[in-house]
């Protein structure tokens, strides 16, 4: 692995970040500590190693983490990386102890709700990430796991946590080893997606071509909430929230309450047009052969993140506060970011994506030196994707059984299962393309892309806007 | 010479991979459709009609895109994608066995050249090279066997051979699958049996909405549920008795995933509740001529149960929720809010009497002539159970093609085949040299270290032994 050359700044011993994120972490777990010591007076001393204060330690090493394999990717200093592992597998272990406190107290494995599959996606993050720095070497790959498992345990923080109990069609174990599986198998799928994109960096792709996918891919976002939740008046749609009872409101079985957030669908449909601004920059320098188009578009994509941040301020600001009107019922509601926990991922997807982009633009030259050759990427990710696609198979199987024990029928077409079978068509379509046909390089990197692509609207997409049976995960 | 008839081209284009490709495109297509267009036999049709424009569904549901899963080119299309697995198959799997059958043990000069993976050593003594290949081969525990005629002896060695049929295997499952999904689809059924406690029946409503009687008949023993502390269900449980021929063959107490099976028929608890029956009613019976005669009398389902002596009392109605109109009681709804319990008393001394017992409204129970007055003590439903029916003898072919797959993909992806060669050859400019020789089908990195070592290890041998070799010349020399 190439060092960064030290002999060019030579005062750059790379102390300072590693004193200061020591501290830091230090520092917040004292606080920690001394929240858990010192209790409210009259009440007994509150045991430390409960749920919250474990993933409130996991947060804090992963966030350090983070910072220390940012660094790295910038500097190249390899204390920052090893530092970095250290605190990943402290914070890991952390995780796991946490996750298994939550499957003991809530008598089941933690895929019931959406605060435990975030759990147990931050903790498979968590793992690959120290597999893929052993195994692969790609020590580079934290810098994007890391902050990723960070916004996870974040978007943890801000959604219900009461453990739910599992009605009878859930209490199965083939239900428990098909939901694994799904983790395992879009975890594997999530880091190949990682790789292909690192295989596009070294294989010289324009700087300009990753502006356009991201701005491609963070305008689907926002398309899509749009299309689903743009009300005539400008309002955006969301689901009401029922504080008492923790959950949805329901007009009648199967049927949401939606209120209407007036103003928020204009600030949306701005920050859209923002965010697609620099899309069509690129394709008028794309069609028009100017290369100062990119430049343009480069400028929009600074102002859109700005804007995403904006947006995404006031979605987390209305939605925690206020009473809203419905078009399908008398009265005011509420809603909470936890009713519109996709609509939340989205925008931090978004913005997160954008983040990333930035960051290669800034620092294309030492990611280049960093990162494994073109070809090495080319071969690891075809290993990955020879992990998850067994992984998927197997998801499949697993879930036709569960369902055949539970509805009696093992296919139903039902739109989760029909996305899985697609997933795992393009999967499929990538091995025979690279195995059979021999085709390598480019046009592999982008079928893992798209496979990816295909994996999230498997994941969020169906969910979002295909109800259906799968309606609870 | 091959005929170029169109069969025989159409047969060369249905085996090659890019067509295979493109059918696997087409299905993934057709399958996306079906997921976002509402689709007839999930949806109900007043929505299917309410969510799209009429000219719009007239469309749809001429293209089939309303029920794309049973659509006639839907399964054309996976007829195809079978049809071309299945001859893609038969094209390369000779190749496969020749492999398999025939290895290619002994090298010629012209593969000596072309092999990309190979090195030359130089060596005095040709056993002894030959030997020491051996030996350097075991160090990475494969074991070489001579093959060839006394002077032209060489070494081979091969591991996973069996690994070039994995990909055979993954096609073959999946048409395993296939198979069992369409036995399925001609021969299984699906649906829904309900009964009440107590209840006996062969029918079963399919989702086809035909009806089909069954060569044996279940009964609805008993059953019972649990909630949690907020209401939602935890459990529903239900004892069931297969009757067959008369005689009882089989008991089976099922719960939610754990369905009773008998002659390939599974029976699933898919809901539970309470039907309109009652299961028992326990009154306190009171005697109108004199009210400090009071007897507690359970009765259950419609059976006369004795007071005293003298009468009897039974369950002649239930209505779960009653409304007076015109001096008639009718029932409102099913939902036990506000019940009715119609009474018969059969004295010996009065004669046989009626009477409605209203438990949420006792001044207006017992009217009539009836000797005894009755107050509600309590009472329980029978409940019903909700029985999900299924038949589906091809899952057999599916769970066998899913482990035959896991069996595939493991030797696809995770054996390795690889080949050794060893041989000693006059080299026109080393001379007498070992020629070694490697191939692996995949994960060519990691084999080639494998290979460096071995050539490594050959050559340390061979330098041990001439540095022992000029010592002990030099020995000798000195003696």
């Amino acid at each position: 692995m190439a060092r960064a050359t030290v002999e060019e700044h030579p005062q750059k011993s790379g102390y300072a970040l590693l004193v200061a994120v020591t501290i830091g972490i230090v520092f917040l777990l004292f606080v920690a500590f001394l929240n858990t010591v010192k209790p409210a007076p009259g009440a007994p001393p509150a045991p430390f190693f409960t749920e919250s204060n474990l993933l409130y330690v996991a947060l804090i090493l992963y966030a350090g983490a983070s910072a220390l394999y940012i660094g790295f990717g910038v500097t190249g200093l390899d204390r920052y990386v090893k530092t970095a592992s250290l605190l990943t597998l402290l914070g890991f272990l952390a995780n796991t102890v946490a996750g298994a406190h939550r499957w003991y107290s809530a008598g089941h494995p933690p895929f019931a709700s959406v605060y435990e599959m975030l759990l147990s996606f931050v903790w498979t993050v968590a793992l690959l990430t120290l597999i893929a720095e052993r195994k692969y070497k790609v020590q580079v790959i934290g810098s994007v796991t890391m902050p990723l498992a960070v916004v996870g345990v974040v978007l943890m923080q801000l959604l219900p946590n009461e453990v739910r109990p599992l009605v009878p069609a859930l209490q199965s174990t083939w239900l428990h080893i098909h939901v694994t599986l799904a983790m395992l198998a879009y975890a594997a799928c999530a880091l190949s997606f990682a790789l292909a994109t690192m295989f596009l960096i070294q294989d010289n792709m324009k700087t300009e071509t990753f502006q356009a996918a991201t701005s491609a891919m963070v305008s689907a976002i926002y398309i899509a909430i749009l299309a689903t939740r743009f009300t005539g008046a400008g309002g955006l749609s969301l689901i009401a929230w029922d504080f008492q009872n923790k959950e949805e409101v329901f007009l009648q079985r199967g049927v949401r309450l939606f209120v209407t957030v007036p103003d928020l669908g204009w600030l949306f449909a701005i920050v859209t047009l923002a965010v697609f601004a620099p899309l069509v920059f690129y394709a008028w320098g794309r069609v028009k052969h100017d290369e100062s188009k990119y430049l343009l578009a480069s400028r929009g994509v600074f102002l859109s993140i700005a804007l995403q941040v904006l947006a995404l301020a006031f979605f987390v600001l209305r939605a925690r506060g206020g009473f809203y009107h419905s078009a399908d019922a008398d009265g005011t509601f509420q809603t909470s970011l936890a009713a519109s926990p996709f609509i939340l991922a989205g925008l931090v997807s978004g913005i997160f994506a954008s983040l990333l982009y930035l960051m290669m633009v800034w620092r294309r030259r030492d990611l280049e030196r960093l990162l494994p050759t073109a070809d090495a990427l080319d071969r690891i990710t075809y290993k990955t994707i020879g992990i998850a696609f067994p992984l998927l198979t197997l998801m499949i199987a697993a879930g036709a059984y569960w369902a055949n024990r539970t509805w009696g029928s093992y296919w139903s077409w039902d739109p989760k299962e029909t996305w899985a079978a697609i997933t795992w068509l393009v999967y499929a379509a990538y091995l025979h393309m690279r195995v059979t046909r021999g085709m390598r390089g480019r046009v592999a990197a982008y079928f893992a892309i798209g496979g990816f692509a295909v994996v999230m609207f498997t994941f969020f997409g169906v969910t979002y806007l295909l109800p259906g049976l799968h309606a609870y995960a | 010479m091959p005929t170029r008839n169109p069969l025989s081209r159409v047969l060369r284009t249905l085996s090659s991979i890019k067509t295979g490709v493109i059918l696997l495109i087409l299905v993934v297509i057709a399958s996306a459709i079906g997921t976002v267009v509402l689709q007839r036999p999930t949806t109900e049709a007043d929505q299917i009609e309410r969510t799209y424009s009429p000219s719009a569904l007239y469309w749809l549901d001429k293209l089939g895109l309303t029920d794309v899963f049973h659509a006639w080119w839907f399964v054309v299309l996976l007829v195809l994608v079978a049809t071309s697995i299945v001859l893609v198959s038969i094209d390369r799997f000779p190749r496969a066995w020749k492999v398999l059958t025939n290895p290619y043990k002994v090298t010629d000069s012209h593969f000596r050249a072309v092999l990309p993976m190979q090195d030359k050593i130089p060596v005095a003594d040709e056993d002894a090279a030959l030997s020491l290949a051996e030996r350097a081969f075991q160090k990475v525990h494969l074991k070489a066997e001579r093959v060839g005629p006394g002077k032209e002896a060489s070494l081979y060695a091969e591991r996973n051979r069996f690994s070039v049929l994995a990909v055979y295997i993954i096609h073959a499952s999946l048409l395993l699958i296939f198979l069992g999904g369409i036995v399925d689809a001609l021969v299984g059924y699906k649906g829904f049996l309900m009964l009440v406690k107590g209840q006996t029946l062969s029918q079963v409503e399919l989702s086809t909405k035909k009806v089909k009687e069954l060569p044996f008949a279940i009964r609805f023993d008993d059953g019972g549920r649990e909630n949690y502390a907020d209401g939602s269900p935890k459990k529903w449980w239900s004892d069931l008795t297969v009757i067959e021929d008369g005689k009882e063959v089989m008991k089976k107490q099922i719960v939610v995933n754990d369905p009773l099976v008998y002659r390939g028929v599974r029976f699933y608890q898919s809901t539970f509740g309470d039907s309109r029956k009652i299961d028992s009613l326990t009154l306190l019976a009171i005697l109108k001529a004199d009210p400090k005669v009071r007897k507690e009398v359970t009765l259950r389902g419609n059976a006369a149960t004795a007071i005293d002596d003298d009468a009897t009392v039974q369950i002649t109605n239930f209505i779960p929720d009653y409304v007076i109109r015109d001096g008639q009681i009718y029932a409102r709804s099913n939902d036990p809010v506000n019940p009715a319990i119609q009474l018969k008393i059969e004295s010996k001394k009065a004669g046989t009497t009626g009477t409605w017992l209203l438990p949420e409204d006792p001044q207006n129970s017992n009217a009539g002539p009836t000797p005894w007055a009755f107050a509600y003590k309590s009472g329980e439903l029978a409940p019903f159970t909700g029985l999900s029916v299924s038949h589906e003898p091809g899952q057999w072919g599916v769970w066998g093609g899913v482990l035959l797959m896991a069996v595939g993909l493991t030797m696809a992806f995770y054996c390795v085949h690889r080949r050794y060669w060893a041989v000693v050859v006059n080299d026109p400019k080393l001379g007498t040299v070992l020629w070694i020789g490697m191939q692996a089908d995949k994960n060519r990195e990691h084999y080639a270290d494998e290979f460096k070592e071995i050539a490594g290890h050959i050559r340390n041998e061979l330098q041990i032994q001439s540095a022992v070799g000029t010592t002990e010349e030099k020995s000798l020399a000195h003696a």
